[in-house]
């Protein structure tokens, strides 16, 4: 009795959907008329600030959970964190360190939560994933509008609205600003290498690597199979699912604060919108799907699906001599990739069903 | 020999219905300990206790001792029995269906590698792929079977996944106690034989091994000692070269007070329906060309042990599942397997899966009743343009009073929701819907499941009176023996979806026995 494995996997959405986004991107590049240095610079800075946030996604993913739109409440731990430590003033390197420390202490504690949340609603973990982001959000907002100048003192009176309640709309990060970024910087040419922010998200690519390799991997993905025949493989199904959700949280807080520290001060009431949407399409632009992510796929949907984002309002600039157009153009991506995704993978089902024949 | 397992006075309820009553077993080291029993004898329930199956605790738990090793264990979860050395080759398989044949195998003890397993612990260690698929290989080949344990458990065919299931096992260097629930039943007798050699010799080597199979010729081969199980009790035992194949199968079919019966008549042989290589692809439960003809007039027993194919042939007619094959129904051919069509030609379905099929649970108890009559034949239209067919309520409202009445069904009113109704009650809301339909063909699937005898019995009564009143042919699929030879006319076995047997409904038991089990009796 021989059997070999098949190769029925051409012409699949882990092939289709990275192409079509390089034809895109292309495309869309011939027409901005922008210069190849230039949008690879942008692309490596986008590389560094989304890197982390969208390789916070594989392991929900792995573990059958679908795309975790909650990581915007990793991201506004950090914010949380990063609000607390200006308003009271901690400067310099214990400044970061504390900030690290609280976003970390934050998300492990929402992961929590939410991990507990979603073993209740097994199998409609997406939906609830967003729904958690709003009631997140909407709370985020209430601390920071309400809360600062009333129940929390308020300390450092620069980021406060002058009316004495609430933080300001923007706050600045100069003091953390360009810290690491241009640490080990290479130039090739016009295109600049911040050698040691692409190790940092290589690093982080590895760890996520290492940790699903191991038993644990293992058991993460068992659980994503099937959660009756991991159960009654001897694994503790609902601890899985916690423990990946924390993963993720922690990690998108963590992606959060280098997109931060990057861009250099952030909107305190809408830095994290968006960062959902745009890190799962971005992962699924390199060739993932709801039911399985790999390393590469948040690698490469990076570049492809940032490459687009950059090049298309000047293309619609130049096209249709309307700037917006592409901005349209822009969250039509986003979407339209992630809906796109969705409905292949229903298709993708269907053939999964295809059984070899007997022996 | 030292005791493996003892068990002692297990008891166990499931919604108030006893499962398993006062049960005593024990197993040696190094012993093959059989367990036979028709379907709901409660083997199921006793291999879901021992293996700490979440489901046993979700529903209450379970009364008396079970000792490991002399010592008394209360496992919670699959992990905790795991733990203790026990393993399970699960009937319909505990394989991860997106994992390769390797890393099910492998799952839970990969190797890893030594400098991470001293930097991290083996749980966060680096899994080394190439010795797991080496190793996987290895047992595999023990087995027989030669195959690449890089594709992925859900591109295999039954049979390669019963390997598999008994390789992840027999891999295992802790196992002391190995469960098995039907490890033979999808193989051939030439992969079962290779299977059993290798148990044996793990036998030898001290494991104790408990046995479940309807293969009742394998169980007299390998076992040690046999349990017959019964309506969740231990009937008998029997140590080897005692056990008999025609004992055994006496022992699992047992005897009853018969209640509701139909008497014998001579039928006529004029076929109303006609299966020809009929096949349907139902998963779990498929008919792999079945031949079979039914006579005008007659109720058919339709019988197999489960996972055999009894069920689909309702669902098939019905276009539920996929279907091939040929059907004449009249002198017609049936070409399209549409339910729609098919009630309009006569043919009716009660499906067994009565919850999910069979009721419309959050609609009124009239609305259920002359669902199908209204919807498919327009029975309770007022004389309007088609689409337009108001609902007539005073016409329906008298029907469903006389059919509640009729049938005894027991309710608050006729608006009340079925969903609130007992078991026994949702099945003759049912039946006054096929009632209602007034087919000439009727098919019910396990019609009385999951309710009490008293119930049972008026159902079965109904059925008969239906046909003996109203002509119409009725086909019940059942895994309950007793009350098809009550009710029908002949009664036919499914062996692996193809036609095995046809018996009249006074054969003895033992001929049933050996039938559902696939043994040509002499």
């Amino acid at each position: 009795m021989k059997i070999n494995a098949q190769d029925y996997k051409f012409f699949n959405i882990e092939i289709v959907v990275p192409i079509v986004f390089l034809l895109l991107s292309f495309g869309a590049w011939q027409f901005s008329g922008l210069s190849g240095a230039f949008v690879l610079n942008q692309v490596i800075i986008r590389f560094i600030r989304d890197g982390i946030l969208v390789l916070s996604l594989v392991i929900p993913v792995v573990a059958g959970m679908g795309l975790n739109f909650a990581v915007i409440v990793g991201a506004m731990c950090t914010q949380a964190a990063l609000l607390f430590v200006i308003n009271y003033q901690v400067a310099g390197v214990a400044g970061i360190l504390l900030v690290i420390f609280l976003s970390i202490i934050f998300s492990l504690l929402a992961g929590l939560a939410i991990g507990y949340v979603l073993n209740r609603v097994k199998g409609k973990e997406m939906i609830v994933t967003i729904i958690i982001g709003f009631l997140a959000n909407s709370i985020y907002q209430l601390v920071f509008l309400v809360g600062f100048g009333t129940f929390i003192p308020v300390i450092n009176e620069e980021i406060i609205l002058s009316r004495g309640i609430g933080v300001r709309n923007a706050v600045d990060l100069s003091m953390y600003r360009n810290t690491i970024d241009k640490l080990w910087l290479f130039k090739i040419g016009e295109i600049e290498f911040p050698l040691f922010m692409i190790l940092v998200v290589l690093l982080f690519a590895g760890m996520i690597y290492y940790l699903l390799n191991t038993r644990f991997g293992q058991e993460i993905k068992a659980v994503g199979s099937s959660h009756e025949k991991a159960e009654i493989a001897g694994i503790n199904v609902d601890l899985i699912r916690i423990k990946a959700l924390i993963l993720s949280t922690v990690l998108a807080a963590l992606g959060q604060l280098v997109f931060l520290q990057n861009i250099g001060m952030f909107d305190v009431y809408t830095a994290h919108m968006n960062a959902d949407v745009i890190s799962c399409a971005a992962l699924l632009a390199g060739g993932a799907s709801i039911k399985s992510a790999k390393i590469r796929h948040a690698l490469i949907g990076v570049f492809l699906f940032h490459t687009l984002f950059i090049v298309s309002p000047q293309a619609g600039q130049n096209l249709f001599h309307n700037a917006a157009l592409g901005e349209y153009f822009r969250s039509f991506v986003a979407y339209g990739t992630i809906a796109f995704a969705l409905i292949v993978n229903i298709k993708h089902e269907d053939k999964r069903l295809v059984v070899s024949p007997p022996l | 020999m030292e005791n493996i397992l003892e068990i002692k006075e297990l008891s166990k309820a499931y919604h108030g219905v006893p499962a398993l009553i006062d049960i005593d077993l024990s197993v040696k080291a190094g012993e093959i300990h059989g367990i036979v029993g028709a379907n709901g004898s409660g083997k199921s329930t006793l291999m879901n206790i021992l293996f700490g199956n979440p489901i046993v605790r979700e529903t209450g738990g379970y009364q008396g001792e079970i000792l490991y090793r002399g010592r008394r264990i209360h496992p919670k979860s699959c992990g905790e029995a795991i733990r203790l050395g026990m393993g399970m080759a699960h009937q319909e398989f505990a394989l991860l269906p997106d994992l390769t044949i390797a890393e099910n195998i492998k799952l839970g003890r990969e190797r890893t590698w030594k400098f991470t397993d001293r930097l991290f612990g083996p749980k966060y260690s680096f899994i080394d792929r190439k010795r797991n698929a080496a190793g996987a290989a290895q047992v595999l080949h023990q087995l027989g079977l030669d195959v690449d344990v890089g594709i992925k458990v859900i591109n295999l065919a039954t049979n390669t996944k019963q390997f598999v299931e008994l390789a992840r096992e027999i891999d295992r260097r802790d196992l002391q106690l190995l469960l098995l629930d039907e490890p033979t039943a999808v193989l051939s007798k030439r992969d079962g034989l290779k299977l059993i050699e290798v148990l044996m010799g793990m036998s030898q080597a001290g494991l104790g091994i408990i046995f479940i199979s309807h293969r009742l010729e394998e169980v007299e081969h390998i076992c040690d000692r046999v349990t017959v199980l019964r309506d969740g009790r231990v009937v008998s035992r029997y140590n080897k070269g005692e056990i008999s194949i025609s004992q055994l199968a006496r022992d699992m079919i047992g005897h009853r007070v018969n209640k509701a019966i139909a008497p014998a008549r001579d039928l006529n042989t004029r076929p109303v329906i006609s299966f020809r290589q009929f096949s349907v692809d139902m998963p779990g439960e498929e008919l792999k060309g079945l031949d079979l003809t039914v006579f005008e007039g007659e109720i058919l027993g339709l019988t197999s042990l489960s996972g055999h194919g009894k069920l689909a042939l309702g669902y098939g007619l019905m276009g539920l599942y996929p279907a091939a094959g040929e059907v004449i129904y009249k002198h017609q051919r049936i070409d399209q397997m549409d339910a729609r069509a098919n009630i309009r030609k006569g043919i009716y379905v009660l499906p067994d899966d009565r919850q999910g099929l069979g009721i419309l649970p959050e609609h009124s108890l009239a609305d259920n009743i002359i669902f199908t009559g209204n919807q498919v034949k327009n029975l309770f239209a007022k004389n309007m343009v088609r689409p337009f067919g108001f609902l007539d309520q005073k016409k329906a409202d008298l029907h469903v009073g006389q059919l509640v009445d009729e049938l005894e069904i027991k309710c608050a009113s006729i608006k009340q929701k079925v969903r609130e109704l007992s078991g026994g009650n949702q099945q003759k809301v049912c039946m006054a819907r096929a009632l209602t339909v007034d087919p000439k063909l009727l098919f019910v699937a396990e019609p009385t499941r999951g309710i009490d005898i008293s119930a049972k019995e008026k159902i079965l009564k109904l059925l008969i009176d239906l046909n003996r009143t109203k002509q119409t042919t009725i086909i019940i699929a059942s895994s309950e023996l007793d009350e098809l030879k009550r009710v029908c006319d002949r009664i036919a076995v499914l062996v692996e979806g193809k036609l095995f047997k046809i018996l009249a409904p006074d054969s003895p038991e033992v001929e049933f026995g050996l039938a559902l089990a696939g043994e040509q009796g002499n």
